[in-house]
């Protein structure tokens, strides 16, 4: 069906000519989903938007074929590129929040198509739109073709995309990404929706993920896409559970696993190559434990076995496992000593947000009414010194809020924290001096967590500055053995954050945390807007300082398999409620509440089955 | 550096260079009447023709470059000063100081800048400093409106809670966390509040109440030449021509200088 032959494409950006994809050869046969996988910066959506003919203007010619149905999209003018984006291919993005016109009804946007494609009337088309949301699984789809998209959930705004996407009854699908801003349950039903709609129309699907686990459920053929080119490629099972290219093997080491504690994760060491000028050999060689003398040489995708890879030493490495990291001797040796004492102890804890203010009249009188939303309940919390607590819970659950009025960066409205002791609540912030250097916060997202306008050395030496910790002579001295911890070295203290990979930043993110020398951190969400090799060196991290200096840590993620490999705790929070608390062994793997275990079922794992199919699609 | 930039600096360098050197490269004096040289047009002694009192416009076009930029750059400052901290403090603190203060500032914005400029300068002597403070004051609400809008989308930054949880002053957050990252639409609105200020200065000017004569402001010397145009456009035209060919400089120069200051655009042009 889509048949992709030698495809590179180039982008000319100020800083030179990068090479973004290098003679990509794939293809996705009729009826069949195939998967591309690959971190941030392999060039996985590249391949969409070429397929689609939708390359920005600063691509130029790419060079090679997108064949689809036998016809070369690249040699295609614009009209035809439009004839076939509209009714030939359909194209599902990964955020449903702004692929939405905010101003038009749903049902306008999902017949559109059908107007400009399918000669519809407006009328016409909207009626078909109504029929397309139920198929898609939308309860009352006419009330729905005739709301905003402000008024739908995530989940319902990526179904109305997918019903889009299917109005002109196309043969192929592109999903880049298309349930990464979802919650695991929602996701779960989006992936049921699509293998419903594949199997009934007999389409062809091109998947495009990170997700190692959502790609075993979906996907027939998986690709795996590394610094622009393919490096493994074959069927599904085969590559994710007997992966013979090494990147492949690492991606698969990195991820933890559900029910297989280990004490650190697996992490690919390094950095992306620079793309404006691949390296001549190997590309994954400076990263690859297995690399040989022959790594230095330009690697060929060729057939081994069952599939192609794209090394030399393919034969060699096949058995071999990716090496487990070692915990740290020094952490090892230096373990700080665990106790039961509570570090921190929260006890009945509310918080509530004014969500609109109006007059309301009571008879003749009116009357300020505030619609207020609960986003936490009454929750009571201890977490012991040098402990884990890992906090899950799908978006809207409330943990970060929680995380954060712990710290009094949200104020409660009721209830009573105590941290190292200190009664923390009911005092002004001016007196919290002490409980600021006990207790701190590693954010989400690195880029908005540094300053952009000061070097990481100033942004680390601001809290020993700030609570006097150092004599100035020797704070420069103290900020290097910071970035020593955290495993950076001492000349990026000269750097600016733009200058650095995300991993980089959220390292530096832990350094400014552990400045003040806590005894308690809210992590919220620290690796989620990581790649799945950098998000176990940084889980890595985390384990090491833990063991090493004592911290206990609120760990909140939204990704089960994460916290359950770092944390000693679970608490399962769900509308603003902690449903559930125990030990994270107990938790995983008997799970009491109901909406922990469909929490749990949710979770697409590498290890577990695929998705069940439906019925196979007419030859 | 964009083609923007360059041209910018270019017209905006030469002109501020010429100003600062005028009292050793004017040709003639710029104050000296002489009678028997009355409106004489353009030509290889004065290159761009006489006054009324026989003064050389282009010498009195070169001094009265110091005054019109003085004017614009001081007015600036004056309304900087005094519209950065207030747009920093509306956009962090919302709510009832947002209101406040923002309401004041529309108040401001719907009196006709020449008539606070006329009003504050006819109750009192005209004086220079007097028409710079006045029509610093006059661009206050715009300043600050630039400073509220980036605050308001930085508050919600990450780094900002962080220097709340090491438990950071205000002043601290507002001038060492936010302020620094404001300044790239700063300066781009304040390029532009220069030449409006010069413009505005020169109206006052033209209207007596800014420069006084002898001393040689573009407005003054183009409220002077009125009278005469018609024998002698040029004595009106050089200031003219002058004012037109600085806004556009200090307009480019803002335009480009937007691109280079912004350290997002520059991770993206790095990152790409």
């Amino acid at each position: 069906m889509l048949k992709i032959e030698g495809l590179t494409v180039r982008y000319r950006t100020p800083g030179g000519v990068v090479e973004a994809l290098t003679d990509i050869s794939l293809e996705a046969p009729k009826g069949k989903t195939l998967a591309i996988v690959g971190e941030s910066g392999s060039g996985k959506s590249t391949v969409a938007l070429a397929a689609m003919g939708l390359l920005p203007a600063e691509a130029g010619r790419p060079e090679g074929r997108i064949l689809f149905d036998g016809a070369d999209v690249l040699a295609m003018d614009d009209a035809q590129k439009r004839a076939l984006r509209g009714a030939r291919i359909g194209l599902v993005f990964q955020d449903p929040f702004s692929v939405l016109n905010p101003s038009l009804r749903i049902g306008d946007q999902v017949g559109e198509g059908l107007v400009h494609h399918r000669g519809y009337t407006r009328e016409k088309a909207f009626a078909r739109a109504v029929e397309l949301l139920d198929e898609v699984g939308i309860l009352k789809p006419e009330a729905i073709a005739r709301a905003y998209p402000h008024e739908l959930s995530g989940g319902m705004r990526q179904r109305a995309l997918i019903a889009g996407a299917i109005a002109s009854e196309p043969d192929l699908l592109i999903l880049d990404e298309p349930t990464t801003a979802l919650d695991v349950t929602i996701e779960a039903q989006i992936l049921d929706l699509l293998e419903t709609i594949r199997a009934r129309r007999g389409l062809t699907m091109v998947f495009i993920s990170h997700n190692l686990g959502l790609v075993r459920r979906v996907a027939d053929r998986v690709a795996v896409l590394y610094a622009g080119q393919v490096v493994e490629e074959g069927a599904a099972e085969a590559v994710l559970h007997r992966s013979m290219h090494p990147y492949a093997k690492g991606l698969l080491a990195a991820i933890p696993r559900l029910g297989r504690k280990q004490l650190r994760l697996a992490a690919i060491p390094g950095r992306l190559p620079d793309l404006r000028k691949p390296p001549a050999g190997c590309r994954f060689e400076p990263r690859c434990p297995f690399a040989g003398p022959e790594s230095c040489a330009p690697q060929v995708l060729r057939t081994v076995g069952d599939r192609q890879v794209r090394c030399a030493r393919a034969e060699i490495v096949k058995d071999m496992a990716w090496p487990a990291t070692a915990i740290d001797p020094v952490a090892a040796e230096n373990a700080a000593p665990r106790s039961d004492e509570p570090v921190v102890v929260a006890a009945n804890l509310s918080k509530r947000f004014v969500l609109s203010q109006g007059l309301v009249f009571e008879g003749w009188r009116p009357r300020l009414r505030a619609v207020t939303t609960t986003a936490v309940d009454d929750i009571s919390l201890d977490v012991a010194a040098g402990e884990v607590v890992g906090l899950v819970g799908e978006s809207g659950s409330g943990k970060t809020t929680l995380g954060r009025t712990i710290l009094r960066l949200a104020e409660p409205n009721a209830g009573e924290i105590r941290i190292a002791g200190e009664v923390i609540t009911g005092k002004p912030q001016k007196a919290l001096e002490g409980m600021r250097r006990t207790a701190q916060i590693v954010f989400q997202n690195p880029d908005s967590s540094l300053n952009p306008r000061k070097t990481i050395g100033e942004l680390i030496a601001r809290p020993i500055v700030r609570f006097g910790l150092a004599p100035k002579g020797e704070v420069a001295a103290k900020v290097r053995a910071l970035l020593d911890l955290v495993r950076l070295p001492a000349h990026y203290a000269d750097r600016y954050a733009h200058q650095m990979s995300g991993g980089e930043k959220q390292r530096v993110g832990i350094a400014r945390a552990l400045a003040t020398e806590p005894r308690f951190i809210v992590c919220d969400e620290p690796v989620s807007a990581l790649d799945v090799s950098v998000q176990a060196a940084i889980v890595n991290l985390l384990a090491d300082l833990r063991d090493r200096l004592g911290v206990a840590y609120l760990f909140i993620s939204h990704d089960i398999s994460v916290v359950a490999h770092l944390a000693d705790r679970i608490a399962v929070m769900n509308r603003g409620k902690i449903v559930e608390i125990g030990k994270a062994a107990e938790i995983m793997n008997n799970p009491q509440h109901p909406y922990t275990i469909r929490l749990l079922s949710a979770v697409p794992t590498v290890d577990g089955p695929r998705h069940p199919r439906a019925a196979e699609p007419q030859p | 550096m964009s083609l923007q930039l360059k041209a910018g600096l270019l017209i905006t360098g030469t002109i501020v260079i010429l100003g600062l050197l005028a009292p050793w490269i004017a040709p003639h004096p710029w104050d000296t009447i002489s009678m028997r040289t009355r409106f004489l047009a353009p030509n290889a002694t004065y290159w761009l023709g006489t006054d009324e009192f026989g003064r050389d416009v282009l010498s009195r076009l070169l001094m009265g470059t110091r005054l019109s930029l003085a004017m614009g750059v001081s007015a600036t400052l004056v309304s900087l000063a005094i519209g950065v901290p207030i747009g920093l403090a509306a956009g962090y603190f919302r709510g009832r100081i947002d209101e406040i203060l923002m309401r004041a500032a529309d108040v401001l914005m719907a009196v006709p800048p020449i008539m606070l400029g006329l009003l504050v300068l006819a109750v009192t002597p005209p004086a220079l400093w007097k028409t710079a403070l006045a029509v610093g004051f006059v661009y206050v609400p715009p300043i600050a409106r630039v400073a509220r809008a980036v605050t308001l989308s930085l508050a919600n930054e990450e780094f900002i809670q962080a220097a709340k949880a090491r438990a950071e002053s205000t002043p601290y957050i507002l001038f060492r966390e936010i302020l620094p990252n404001a300044w790239p639409p700063l300066i781009v609105e304040a390029s532009l509040r220069v030449t409006y200020a010069i413009l505005l200065g020169s109206a006052l000017s033209f209207l007596g109440l800014g420069a006084q004569p002898p001393s040689s402001d573009w407005g003054l010397m183009i409220s002077e030449a009125r009278s005469f145009i018609d024998r002698a456009p040029w004595i009106a035209l050089a200031p003219g021509f002058a004012m037109c060919a600085l806004v556009i400089g200090i307009n480019l120069l803002g335009d480009g200088a937007r691109e280079r200051l912004d350290p997002r655009l520059k991770a993206r042009i790095g990152k790409a």
